[in-house]
Parts: C-alpha cells; structure tokens; sequence
C-alpha cells in the first residue's frame, strides 16, 4: 500500500477552513478528554476544564502552528497530485490514441501540415528579416545609405543612397559619432585560380571559378567583430595604399567546400583576375558577410579594387557610387544623434565636390536626406524585395491553419461525442468537470505536439522550398534557414494555440452532458446530440468554415494566378517573345573604345547571318537587365519648374534598334547606319517624353542638350516597359552608340527572331564567340525567359498560394466527407424506412447531396464577402485585376462545388444501398 | 528555553511519539497520556506541545492521519506510522542511543584531554 503519499478516492475541498475547523476540533477533543479524565479523579467538571486547558499550554500558539504546517502539507499535496494528474492525463491519452492509431496518424499528420506551413513560412521571414547577423553586439551596428541597395551601382551625379570611395572617406574621417566605419562593394565576376602546388589535395586542370567576392576595408572585421576560424581577418592597415595588399580572406563555407578545411589554405596564393593573391585567412563558420541573401566566399582589400577591375578604377571617383556603409556607434551616441551628425557630414561632402551638379543635389538631398538605420540585420536585397510576399504568404498559411484547425476539432469532437457514455459515467462518480476537460484537452496538446514534431520536419523542407520558388534560377536564395530558438517558440505559441483551438470547444462540449438522459440512452448515441442538439449543427458549422476559408483561398488563388498570367503576357511595348538578349562584356575581353566599334559592327553583322535571324541591334542597356541610365537634359524652349523635370532615362543603341527590337517609331525614323562617329548627332525620344518636353508642338527636328552634345531629335518611339511589367514608362532617349564618347564596356545585343527564341539561343552564342574566341559572353537569354525572371516573386506568391489552397481544398472536402458519413450513419433506420415505403435509391443520393451542397453553398455564401473584402490586401500584387474578380470567384464557387458533391457521394450512395429489413430490424 | 535545548527535546519529542505509535494507531490525547506515563512526567512538557509535534511528522510523511471514532464515541483524529515513520523509529532509537553514551562519556570525563 502506497500508505507514504495520501492518495484521496475522492477529491474533497482543502481550503485553510477546513485545515482550522480540524485543529480546533482535535485541541478540543484533547481537552475534553483531559477534562474527562480530572472529573474521573474525583474535580469537578469547572475546575476540571480550567485545569485542563491549563496543561495543554498555549493553544493559540498550537493551533496557529499546526494550521501552518497544515497548509504547507495540503500545497504539496496538491502539486503532487496535480503533477500526477498530469502524467495519468498523458499516459491516458497516449493510450486512447495508441487504441486507434489511424485516427492519431491523420491528425498529426494535417497538424503537421498546417503547423509546418506556418513555421516554415516564419522561418524564411525570421531568416530574412529578423535575425540579427552572427557578429558581436549587432545592436550597435548602424547603416548609412540604404540598405537594399545591395545590387546598385550609379555612374555619374553621387547619390546618398550608395556611396563613393572618397565619399566613404569622408564620412570616415570627419565623423565624432561612430567608434569605426567600413565600407564594402561589389566586385565583377572574380575569375580565381588556386595554385596548384604539388602538396595539392585538388587534382586536375587549373580551371577558373568563380566564387562571390567583396572589396571590403581594412577595418570590415574589426567593426563587426568577426574573428578568424584559421590565420587571421584583415588588418586596419591594409587599405592604406592601392594595390599594395594583395591578401584575401574567405569563409567558412568556401573554405569547406573548396578547400575540405585544409588548415594548409591558408597561404596558398590565388589569381584572381590574374593578380597573385595570398589568402591569409578564413572568417568565423556562422559569418557569410553582413548581406543576407547573398552570401560572399572572398573578401578582399578595397585598395586591391584597380588590380582586380583595372579597367574600372573606382576608387579614387566621386561620380561612381558603389559602396555599402555601415558603422559601429560610439559609446554613449544614440541613433538619432548619429543620424543627424552623418546627414550634416553627408551633404557637405556632396556639395563641397559638386560643381554643376550643386543645385540638383541640394534638392535631392532635400527630398531624400541620408538614411542611418539600425543595421543589426545587416544589408538585404530581398528583405524589401520580398515582405509584400511574405506577408501574403503568412495569411495564406494561417488560413491553411484554421482550416486545419477547423477541420481536427471536428474530428476531436466526433470522438469525444463516441466517450459520451465514458463521460457521462465518470461525471456521475463524481469526476469534476474541470478533470475531464483537462484530460481531453491534454490529448489535444499530445495530439498537437506530436503534430509539432512533425511540423518541424516539414518546415525544414518546406522553408527551402519556399525559397527555391523564389529563386529565379534553379538554386534557391541562399539565405541560412534554421530551426533556431525564435523558430521553435514561434512553433510552440503555435502548438499551444492549436490546442486550445481544436480542443477546448470539444471538451467542453462533450462535458456539459447532461449525465441522466446519457445514461437512459444506455450509451448506444450520445445523450449530447439529443438533449442540445448539439454535435450537428457545430459540426456543420466547422464545416462550413472550412469552405468558406478555401473560398477565400481559393479566390486569391484564381486572382493571383491570373494575375501572373497577364504579367507574363503583358504587352511591353516590344516583341517580349521573339528577342534573344546577349551580353558581352567587350572592356573585360581587352577592346577599348576604338575598336570597341567595330567590335558592334562585326557582331551585328555576324549575327544577321544566323539562320532565323529577323533582325539584330545593340544598346548598352539591356532589356529587362537590370541595369539602368539617368541623366539630365536642356530642351530648347523649356523651363524646367524643379530640377526633377530635367532628369530622363537613356540608352545607347545600334542601328535599325527599334526595329529589331519591334517597338513602334510613331514618327520620323529610326537610327541607321549613316548615323555613325562623324555624322550630325540625332536622338530618338520616347512618347512620354515627347509629350513632357514638347506638350504643344512637334518634337521631331527640336535640339536637345545632353552630355554637353547638342542632339537632334529625329525619331519619337512609343512608350515600352523595359525593366519590370508594372512600371509606369518613363520619359526616356535614345543615341546611337557610336556617337558615345566613351562607348559602354558592357553591351548587349538584340537579335529579333522568326521562331522560338530559346532554340537559337546556342547559334547565337556560337555566331557571337567566332568574332573572337576570347570574347566573353555573359549570357545569352530570350527576352520572355528574362520577364518571367523579373516576375519570380508574383511566381513564388502564385505557386505557393495556390499550394494551400489545394491543401484547403482537401482538407474541406474530408471534413464535409465526415460529417456526411456520420449523419447518414445515424440516419440509416430513417433511409430504410423510406426505401420500404418506396423510395427510390436515386432520390436518398439526391436528398444527401443536398445536404451537402447546403452546407457547401452556406460556406460559398459567407466566404464570398470576406473574399472580396480580403482582396484589398492583395491589391497591390494584382496587374490588371480588380478586386472584384468574376472569373476567379466562378472559378472557385465551381471548384467548391464539385469537390462538395464527390466528397459527399460516397455516404450518398451507401445511404441509397440500405437494405429496409435490415435497417428497420436494427434498430 | 534556548536553542539547544529546542532542538534536542524537538529530537527526542519526534522520537517519543513514533514510539508512541509503534503499537498501533493512536489519537495525540493517547500518545500525550502515553509520554507522560513512560517518562514518569519527567519531561514537563506543555500538552500542546505535542500537536504541531505530530503535525510535522505527518508532512514528513512519517505519520497518516485519519479521522475515527474514539472508545467514547467522538471524533478523533488517529495518527499510525507510516513504513517510512517506522524506519525512522529503528534508526532514530540507535542513533539517540548513540548519542546519549557519547555525551554522557563526555560528561564523565576527569581529564581536560582524553588519554590516548
């Protein structure tokens, strides 16, 4: 007998009451008894209880210690019982589960689901914009520009967006608020050969990879705090002269992958773009740099930038601005101090070496002063790129979640409602009921915590699958996605909060039995049902719920398809599915600017004689490249009311270019040979720009100042959208290359196509290579395969999107699929009877489908509304779609439908088969 | 009454009660009237004493308490030992035996250091 622990058959109250009524009556009996006992010597009974209570002392003081020791036993009591409440709770429902583990398996199984879609969803948005960098005290980090500008590079007028090198050396030097600053920027495409020593573990052909670099500062480490896995980072000292520190650190990853943690790599020399290098280290494992999304293999000193790209000495250039900024704050120096502190530096800096740029600049920096932000989460490209995304995604995911939730607690209250009797008989011997609702809810959190685990599982392949879809090309966004602390609370909150949902209503549900008409039904239904009428109709109401969820998500689904589709076709003003765009970077292949023209003219002529080949032209910037030209211009006539009104884009193209391209000259002609080096300088306008500069007359023959040239208009062009399908056209000119006067080191070539682009996509490569082997091409893409490479994102949120509503989908159609077969079940005695009183088969499968289609139709109804309402979140990622969308609401409503009608024949038709006798007897 | 002297009556008190106990279970009035007999009175506790004496060991879960009825028919709270309280009666009557003889040796010493 387990004698040691008090265990009560019975729950009985332990309030401090009772603990005080048993001393007092234990001290009382104590004196009786004494009492007694005098009086039996021979006292009367006065002088006996006097006596008495004069023997035991100071009662008071017993009593008030006894009362105290008393209460410290009966909390401990309870806690153990609580706790062993708890365990009984847990192996119970193991237990129950274990009895019908296919149960168990479908639920953990769609928890997992719905839980692991929320918390991969989570884990990209904690990885991307959360996470603080792996570096010491990120909070003290700030950055100075902007922070998603980690693809940029501007030419020409400085900006406050990105910065220069001397601009970088200024804030550098002339700041009190900062205890360091570093810059870095990007580097070109690194062709680095690893020496092959004969101690060399890496056999084979010295062949050129090409890992991600960055030119850093000396102090890139030290201000961050990032020490060295192996040698060492790089000194403050080594970006003091150019050219004169030809050293390299790399990461981790790169030192893994490449060099299988070789202790010996470092000190191995490298060329990089036939320099010699020494790497000199490899950074802290967790570090990829302070961009996430991109992570860097090499980092190199800044002063190295003219050795590595010397055909684009940067460094000593106010008009290129191609450097991140970030800096640690001084002790003591808030944010705001900082901010201000760098805006004055900042602007001074800029003013001080503008020249005619002054003015513009001033308005510039007055409409955008200098961003200082916390830079903790380091810089990120696709923070900003994909939150519209991200957000889109986690009310998709938490819908998927309701339903989910929606769908289990039907699910936990079928079972519950079989317990009935179980219930009913416990409450009757006493059981509280707050018991019975712990013990139920307890399965739920095993349920839910199981379905957790396994969330996990697929959260971690589902985060890379989410970014993969997002990823342009085949590899996913190298962004480090992982089960970290914040991840797992998150997943936990998640589980705690699917315990409540899929399990409270159920437990108390199942709990209000009334326990006399449970017990006269002698368990054969519920007494649940009959007495409240209440299994049905919030069974049916889950259900409906669920379709009304996956109406929601399915007409998002239908809008944001759409969506993409027209994005996809979109008319951008050019033949998007007959161009093939070819890169060549001629500067880097060794042509300088004379030659660089005839380079243009071999190639173009090469290129026409491809077969299939309509048409071929040039520009420097590409279509959909993702590079871009601005300057700013006098118009003969025109007054520029702010400085903006002068700013246009440009591109230098070849001949015949819109032709070849397929844009449409609205007037006067497009560029041609004739308009070479010595010719009269002409430019082509776009209408936009036609219509801004010249709104009364015609442009055609007006002068146009440019570049310190005179330009004559000679063509207008329509508007065309050349970097993103949504953009709004901007007013935009077009000269011919050759009138440059440094033509570009980068161009592209335009090749307009009779057939399928991506067939000839090799014979262009070959025509452009066989002009000189040495020559080297980029890339060679159709136009439309570049679109949809700007489209990733509307692709990711589609794909993804429609993914769940497919799980909605199911997951709707198996709860309408359960509720059906319960209520025909039930109803199986009424079906026979019907059938014996000459019902035909065809009419039960008709009356259960409608059932079914009300439920299903309910759900339509009470979804719609919502539908169009939660529209208006997306609206920004729809093209051409109005909130209110026909199509994809019908879409959706059919949809709906049909899934209800075959998740319910099934029960229909088993209703239909009931054989009367059988039916009738049964009962 | 100082430290010393609480804690060691505490001791013994325990003690006396477990043995108390020992041969069956027993309201406090009969385990009072049982220390008073065995010990000539020699003790000169205050009765109450004895309750939160009793109180303690049934949160040390060396003694179980239940209410029952007493030989004249009233409510009584009974306290019996539990295995554990009873374990604790064998060693706690070795170990005060123990005690006694090293003290009362000390006690009759006549050198300032024990001879070796």
């Amino acid at each position: 007998m387990t004698d040691d622990r008090t265990r009560r058959p019975f729950r009985l109250a332990l309030g401090a009451k009772h603990l005080k009524r048993d001393v007092d009556q234990e001290i009382e009996f104590h004196i009786a008894m004494r009492t007694q006992a005098l009086v039996d010597q021979g006292l009367d009974a006065e002088t006996a209880r006097a006596r008495a209570i004069a023997q035991f002392g100071d009662s008071a003081a017993v009593r008030e210690e006894c009362v105290t020791i008393d209460t410290q036993r009966s909390r401990a009591v309870t806690a153990a019982e609580r706790l062993s409440d708890i365990r009984q709770d847990i192996a119970y429902a193991l237990r129950t589960l274990h009895q019908n583990p296919a149960f168990a398996c479908i639920v953990i199984l769609i928890l997992a689901l719905g839980i692991g879609a929320n918390t991969a969803t989570f884990s990209v948005i904690d990885a991307l914009m959360l996470r603080p960098l792996p570096v010491s005290h990120p909070e003290g980090l700030v950055t100075i520009g902007d922070p998603q500008a980690t693809h940029r590079l501007s030419k020409g007028t400085p900006e406050s967006d990105i910065a220069s090198y001397p601009g970088y050396a200024d804030l550098r030097d002339g700041n009190h608020v900062l205890a360091g600053l570093y810059a870095t920027g990007m580097t070109s495409r690194l062709d680095v050969v690893i020496d092959q020593t004969p101690a060399s573990t890496q056999p084979g052909p010295t062949e050129a990879e090409h890992p991600h670099g960055r030119f850093v500062t000396g102090n890139f480490f030290a201000v961050l705090g990032v020490g060295a896995i192996a040698g060492r980072t790089f000194a403050a000292t080594e970006d003091r002269v150019t050219g004169a520190d030809p050293v390299v650190v790399i990461s981790y990853a790169y030192w893994r992958n490449r060099f299988a943690r070789d202790p010996a790599a470092v000190g191995r020399p490298v060329i990089i773009n036939g320099a010699r290098f020494v790497i000199v280290g490899v950074a802290a494992p967790d570090f990829t740099g302070d961009i996430v999304g991109q992570p860097t293999d090499v980092w190199i000193p800044i002063t190295m930038q003219p050795v590595v790209m010397p055909n684009s000495p940067w460094l000593a250039k106010r008009d290129v601005s191609w450097l991140l900024l970030m800096g640690r704050l001084a002790p003591g120096v808030s944010l705001e101090t900082a901010r201000a502190s760098l805006r004055v530096l900042e602007t001074r800096s800029l003013l001080e070496n503008a020249g005619a740029e002054r003015r513009y600049l001033e308005t510039a920096l007055r409409d955008k002063p200098l961003q200082v932000g916390p830079g903790a989460r380091g810089f990120s490209y696709y923070r900003a790129a994909f939150a519209s995304a991200m957000f889109t995604l986690t009310a998709a995911v938490a819908m998927v979640l309701l339903v989910v939730c929606a769908n289990v607690a039907n699910l936990m209250l079928a079972r519950a409602t079989a317990r009935g009797r179980e219930i009913s008989v416990r409450i009757a011997l006493g059981a509280g009921r707050m018991r019975l609702v712990q013990q139920l809810l307890t399965e739920s959190a095993v349920l839910a915590i199981m379905g957790s685990a396994c969330g996990l599982l697929v959260a971690w392949w589902g985060s890379t699958a989410i970014l993969r879809l997002a990823a342009a090309g085949p590899k996913p966004i190298p962004v480090d996605v992982r089960l970290d602390w914040p991840v797992v609370a998150f997943t936990i909150g998640l589980s705690i909060a699917t315990t409540l949902l899929i399990g409270l209503v159920p437990a108390l549900r199942a709990t209000r039995s009334d326990v006399a008409s449970a017990l006269r039904t002698q368990g054969r239904d519920s007494g649940v049902e009959t007495t409240h009428g209440g299994r049905l109709p919030l069974g049916k109401g889950l259900v409906i719920a669920q379709v009304a969820l996956s109406m929601l998500l399915l007409v998002g689904t239908g809008m944001l398809v759409r969506s993409t589709e027209r994005l996809e076709h979109a008319d951008v003003g050019i033949a998007r599915d007959q161009l093939i765009i070819a890169e060549v970077a001629a500067q880097r292949s060794g042509y300088t600017d004379a030659r660089m023209n005839s380079l243009v003219r071999d190639l173009m002529a090469r290129a026409a004689a491809i077969p299939g080949i309509a048409a071929v032209s040039v520009s420097e910037n590409g279509i959909f490249s993702g590079t871009e030209s601005a300057t700013s211009v006098q118009v003969e006539g025109f007054t520029a009311r702010v400085d903006s009104d002068t700013a246009v884009m440009y591109d230098d193209v070849g001949p015949g270019y819109f032709n070849a391209v397929g844009a449409h000259i609205l007037r006067g002609r497009d560029f041609e040979a004739r308009d070479n080096e010595s010719a009269a300088k002409v430019m082509v306008i776009n209408e936009s720009m036609a219509r801004f500069f010249f709104p009364h007359g015609d442009a055609l023959g007006r002068h146009i100042t440019a570049d310190s040239a005179v330009w004559a208009v000679v063509g207008i062009v329509g508007d065309a959208r050349t970097n993103d399908v949504r953009e709004t056209p901007s007013r935009r000119m077009f000269v011919p290359i050759v009138q440059m006067r440094h033509p570009p080191g980068t161009f592209r070539v335009e090749l307009r196509t009779g057939g399928d682009p991506a067939r000839l996509v090799d014979a262009v490569r070959r025509a452009l290579m066989a002009s000189d082997p040495s020559l080297v091409v980029t890339d060679v893409s159709p136009l439309s395969s570049l679109i949809r490479e700007s489209l990733a994102e509307d692709h990711l949120v589609a794909k993804v999107v429609s993914f769940f509503g497919a799980i909605a989908l199911v997951l709707s159609a198996l709860g309408l699929y359960g509720l059906m077969a319960y209520a025909t079940a039930r109803r199986t005695t009424e079906f026979g009877l019907r059938m014996a009183l000459g019902a035909e088969p065809g009419a039960v499968i008709r009356m259960v489908l409608a059932e079914a289609m009300a439920l299903a139709g309910s759900g339509i109804v009470i979804g719609l509304p919502v539908a169009v309402a939660a529209s208006q979140l997306i609206r920004g990622r729809l093209f051409h779609i109005g909130v209110f969308d026909p199509p994809s609401i019908g879409i959706a409503v059919i949809i709906l439908a049909i899934t209800a009608a075959v998740a319910a024949y099934l029960p229909a038709l088993r209703a239909s088969s009931v054989a009367p006798l059988a039916a009738i007897r049964a009962s | 009454m100082d430290d010393l002297d609480v804690n060691l009556t505490r001791g013994t008190l325990d003690l006396l009660i477990l043995k108390a106990l020992s041969w069956g279970p027993r309201h406090g009035y009969a385990v009072s009237d049982w220390i008073g007999q065995a010990t000539g009175s020699a003790l000169q506790l205050g009765e109450g004493t004895l309750y939160p004496a009793l109180h303690r060991l049934e949160r040390q879960q060396l003694v179980v308490a239940e209410w029952g009825l007493s030989e004249n028919n009233r409510h009584a709270k009974y306290y019996r030992l539990s295995a554990a309280g009873r374990r604790r009666l064998q060693t706690g009557v070795s170990s005060w035996h123990r005690f006694v003889e090293a003290a009362a040796n000390a006690l009759r010493a006549t050198a300032p250091v024990p001879a070796a």
